[in-house]
């Protein structure tokens, strides 16, 4: 199907998108299984799984458990590493001409370092920084709740990556603004935001007169999660100059829009690509549709008239 | 006409729904377009309000309905349970790899809902004129459902068939019918005991896996199990690189 959607060009501060939807790490693969389903080159862009220095194993046991409205996950960034990356799965998105975002995940800072001088060599075009990983350096703290360690993280990656830089935040912080704020002065280029809360499922089982727990413990992503990030994002939006990618339970044209009013130049959709492979596509037909109808004639209108 | 176009959504109908057993259903579901399904793959059922898509195995496929077997366990079955002839239904599949079809004596074991798929490897088999033994294992004679044709059945409480464990039987069942592969689909305990004694016995063996899934397509990696592979363990999906596997390839918990 072909979707001719100018009127959804989507410009962030450098990066030029075809529309303004995105879809989040970790619920796209590297994106060849979706093909299956829909003409993946339709989509502003992809973002793909979290990709690190050496493959990663990922966690043991049970990795996801469904909860009211959403899911937990524990996968423990299971990737094939940056090298296998580079070989199997970039020649395919360029071939199928997928505009996409590269996720690098680091446990320590010359990880990031490391990765960021890889993506630039190898002339990829944007990356995206998931900075909620535990710095083994630091007693594990993670990169993206203390403001002076994002600060450095960032500043260090900004050194040896010279395309658009994306950092993506976490919100289990205090202050989501100072942590945006450490980002775009240590020069990057978008935040994205945010990354799934912290969660816990415990399914309680009585057999026999016993319990038997099923217990996950991970990030907490899908439509429960909303509020929490357009709060987020909206907080970011009074602070941040540079442009805020809203991620966080979007389904819905009426989510897309309510992000676009709490600051969002873009969004990411994420769970419910497991739920409904097809959101992504859907939701640029139905923008496109809902600009036609509405008068909008640039995504620019639309939005300055939905924060007014 | 019946094509192999790869994964799919598909709106699809409800085609009849029945109670099969005291808590088993059967649902035949009318999709818009009819695909080829392998013995072992599954579909993806979309539960209305709920995040993950909730997997099931096919039990059979005639003129390309897809007909599944479950029992009530939660939200996701409920809300299939209450589905009704002609509403709408919205499925993803066939997902997964299927049993090999071979032309050898084959032993099929069916633990619980297991019997689903090997109910529907059991037709498959019969097509390319393997000679095959199906046989089942229920808690009682009530469980049974009414649409399943084993040849062997063993009951825990001796109401129906031979009384205990299918497992207690294996060994006999392989010495009187010498099969040269065994398939088998039931609980993972049921599954790990069959895989050890088709090992003991130096037969092959192919099971199907169950583990809680959000994509169903290997994009996820929420399902993953570890299996043995020249020598490593690595992790593999029960949805995109299984369900079926090899019963000596799999690393038990």
């Amino acid at each position: 199907m072909a979707v001719i959607i100018d009127k959804l060009y989507t410009e962030l501060n450098g990066l030029s998108l075809k529309n303004p939807i995105i879809t989040a790490s970790g619920t796209y693969g590297y994106c060849d299984e979706y093909n299956d389903f829909i003409d993946v080159s339709n989509i502003g862009a992809i973002v793909t799984k979290a990709i690190s220095l050496n493959p990663r194993a990922g966690n043991k046991h049970l990795r996801i458990a469904e909860t009211k409205a959403g899911m937990i996950n524990s996968i423990g960034l299971e990737n094939i590493g940056i090298e296998k990356f580079l070989e199997t799965k970039v020649p395919l998105l360029n071939k199928k001409n997928i505009n996409y975002i590269v996720n690098i995940a680091g446990s320590t800072l010359e990880e990031y370092v490391c990765l960021a001088k890889i993506c630039n060599d190898n002339n990829i075009k944007a990356v995206e920084m998931n900075v909620s990983c535990p710095n083994v350096k630091s007693g594990c703290l993670e990169f993206g709740t203390d403001e002076d360690s994002l600060y450095n993280l960032v500043s260090e990656v900004r050194k040896e990556y010279k395309g658009y830089l994306i950092v993506k935040l976490t919100p289990n912080v205090t202050s989501i603004e100072q942590i945006g704020l450490a980002a775009e002065k240590a020069g990057a280029d978008a935040v994205s935001a945010i990354n799934t809360l912290k969660g816990l499922s415990i399914k309680i089982n009585r057999v026999n007169g016993k319990y038997q727990k099923t217990i996950v413990q991970g990030g907490y992503s899908g439509a429960g999660i909303k509020p929490v990030a357009l709060s987020n994002v909206n907080r970011l939006y009074k602070v941040l100059s540079i442009p805020i990618i809203g991620i966080g339970g979007i389904e819905t044209l009426e989510d897309v829009l309510e992000f676009f009013a709490a600051g969002a130049q873009a969004v990411q959709i994420g769970t419910i690509n497991f739920t409904h492979p097809d959101t992504a596509q859907k939701l640029i037909i139905e923008l496109e549709n809902y600009m036609d109808y509405n008068g909008f004639k640039n995504l620019d209108e639309l939005k300055r008239e939905l924060r007014a | 006409m019946i094509t192999d176009t790869g994964k799919k959504i598909y709106k699809a109908h409800v085609k009849r729904i029945e109670k099969v057993s005291k808590s088993t259903y059967f649902i035949e579901i009318e999709p818009r377009e009819k695909q080829e399904i392998k013995a072992g793959q599954f579909i993806s059922v979309y539960c209305d309000g709920l995040t993950l898509r909730r997997p099931f195995s096919v039990f059979s496929n005639n003129n390309g309905n897809i007909g599944i077997l479950f029992k009530e366990r939660g939200k996701g079955t409920a809300y299939i349970k209450s589905l009704k002839e002609g509403n709408d239904i919205d499925i993803i599949g066939p997902l997964g790899k299927g049993f090999s079809i071979k032309p050898q004596k084959a032993l099929l074991i069916g633990a619980g809902i297991g019997i689903a798929p090997m109910a529907f490897l059991k037709e498959k088999l019969d097509k390319i004129g393997a000679e095959s033994l199906l046989a089942a294992g229920f808690l009682n004679k009530d469980e049974i459902p009414s649409n399943v044709y084993p040849q062997k059945i063993y009951t825990d409480d001796g109401s129906y068939g031979e009384k205990g464990s299918i497992l207690n039987y294996l060994g006999l069942l392989i010495n009187e019918f010498k099969p040269e592969i065994i398939y088998a689909c039931g609980p993972q305990i049921v599954l790990k005991s069959v895989s050890r004694i088709a090992q003991e016995y130096n037969i092959q063996c192919e099971i199907a896996m169950e583990k809680v899934m959000a994509c169903g397509i290997g994009v996820c990696r929420g399902c993953v199990i570890d299996i043995k592979k020249d020598g490593k363990v690595v992790n593999a999906t029960v949805c995109k690189d299984g369900p079926v596997f090899n019963g000596n390839e799999v690393v038990w918990q």
